[in-house]
């Protein structure tokens, strides 16, 4: 069942596996992410940016963070 | 990578020679070094549709023999949670993913979107069950997505001369690895002592075939750094970069020549981890001297 519920989550083609959210870190502050299903993106809240998931693959170079808007939405780039 | 024919031609690159002066060149191309991190990028994005092709065709295969070395020397083991930096189009990845097994785990970290997607095709095309446990994440070398002490053995192969930020790089690589683990680093290799296996291939070369063949490819055989700079100028510039052309990428493998010389030495790699932190570091050089694989331990 949790292969299954693996492999459907992977297909989809935005999310990521649970495991992995759990092993990444943001770049820059090495503090946990959060998984926004909202905007398939990782968010680290410690620093208030957010970075893309693309076809399933985390996209965590710094450069390519978002920083956060007051009501936790993507406001600009990071850099 | 893009790996020389080593096999061949042992050679390695004292990154101080440059072509005799009166030599006609037949290209004529300035090639400006990238020096940035994006130019880099955008190097490695452009020629990901091609550059396992390109491997194969200019080490003859040899590269798969250095990069399972390399891996060897990991000390990955069953179960391991390993990393792959500067992972490109996966090769080491697969082969990790064959270490450690399903209940292991392989984390392959690229900045290059295009190489990555490369990389995540070859998984699903493949399909053995090992190959599940890889997974795919772009990232910055300098900046890693990962906690400390996180990774039972960390594998490059032919990243760190490509980053901008190698103390950096190094120093993340200590930070994520577990105490007493092993980092592997697997490069071209840019030695002076290895001129002395170099002539002594040339000067068997010269005296038992003495054919036209050996005349026309070493011609500067009787000045020792002369000679020497030329061969690897003359095979990046007539063999790498024509072969390149034929994919429109010869500007992009040109860069190869930049990097090369740019790189550091053995000793200078060695000295690198322990300025990093690692407790012990020693650098390999292997095919006759031709690639080199670094392995330090936290």
């Amino acid at each position: 069942m949790v292969r299954l519920s693996r492999v459907m989550l992977k297909e989809a083609g935005h999310a990521i596996d649970k495991t992995l959210s759990e092993i990444l870190v943001c770049p820059l502050s090495k503090q946990p992410l959060r998984v926004c299903e909202k905007t398939k993106s990782l968010v680290s809240d410690t620093i208030g940016v957010s970075f893309p998931i693309k076809d399933g693959i985390p996209c965590l170079v710094p450069k390519d963070g978002k920083i956060l808007g007051e009501d936790g939405d993507d406001a600009s780039k990071a850099s | 990578m893009a790996a020389l024919l080593g096999t061949v031609f042992p050679v390695t690159f004292t990154g101080h020679n440059q072509l005799p002066a009166k030599f006609p060149s037949r290209r004529r191309i300035v090639v400006k070094s990238s020096t940035s991190s994006d130019e880099r990028q955008i190097l490695f994005n452009r020629i990901a549709p091609v550059y396992d092709n390109l491997n194969d065709l200019l080490s003859l295969g040899q590269h798969r023999i250095w990069k399972n070395m390399s891996v060897s020397w990991s000390g990955a083991r069953r179960g391991d949670k390993v990393l792959d930096l500067c992972c490109g189009s996966g090769d080491l990845a697969f082969l990790l993913s064959e270490k450690v097994g399903p209940s292991g785990k392989v984390m392959s970290l690229d900045f290059s979107s295009e190489q990555l997607a490369v990389a995540a095709s070859r998984q699903k095309l493949r399909g053995r069950s090992c190959y599940k446990c890889i997974e795919w994440i772009e990232g910055d070398a300098t900046d890693l997505p990962f906690d400390d002490c996180e990774f039972d053995a960390i594998t490059m192969g032919y990243g760190l001369r490509n980053v901008v930020g190698r103390d950096r790089a190094m120093r993340e690589m200590y930070r994520v690895l577990k105490p007493g683990s092993r980092v592997s680093i697997l490069d071209f290799n840019k030695s002076d002592q290895s001129v002395t296996t170099f002539m002594q291939v040339l000067v068997f070369l010269t005296r038992r075939c003495g054919c036209l063949i050996c005349e026309f490819m070493f011609p500067k055989a009787n000045n020792l750094l002369g000679g020497f700079g030329y061969c690897k100028d003359w095979m990046i510039d007539n063999v790498v970069v024509p072969v390149a052309t034929l994919y429109n990428l010869a500007k992009e493998y040109e860069y190869l020549k930049y990097s090369i010389n740019g790189y550091l030495t053995g000793e200078e790699l060695e000295a690198l981890a322990m300025e990093a932190g690692f407790s012990s570091a020693r650098h390999y050089e292997i095919s006759g001297g031709f690639m080199g694989n670094l392995v330090a331990v936290r």
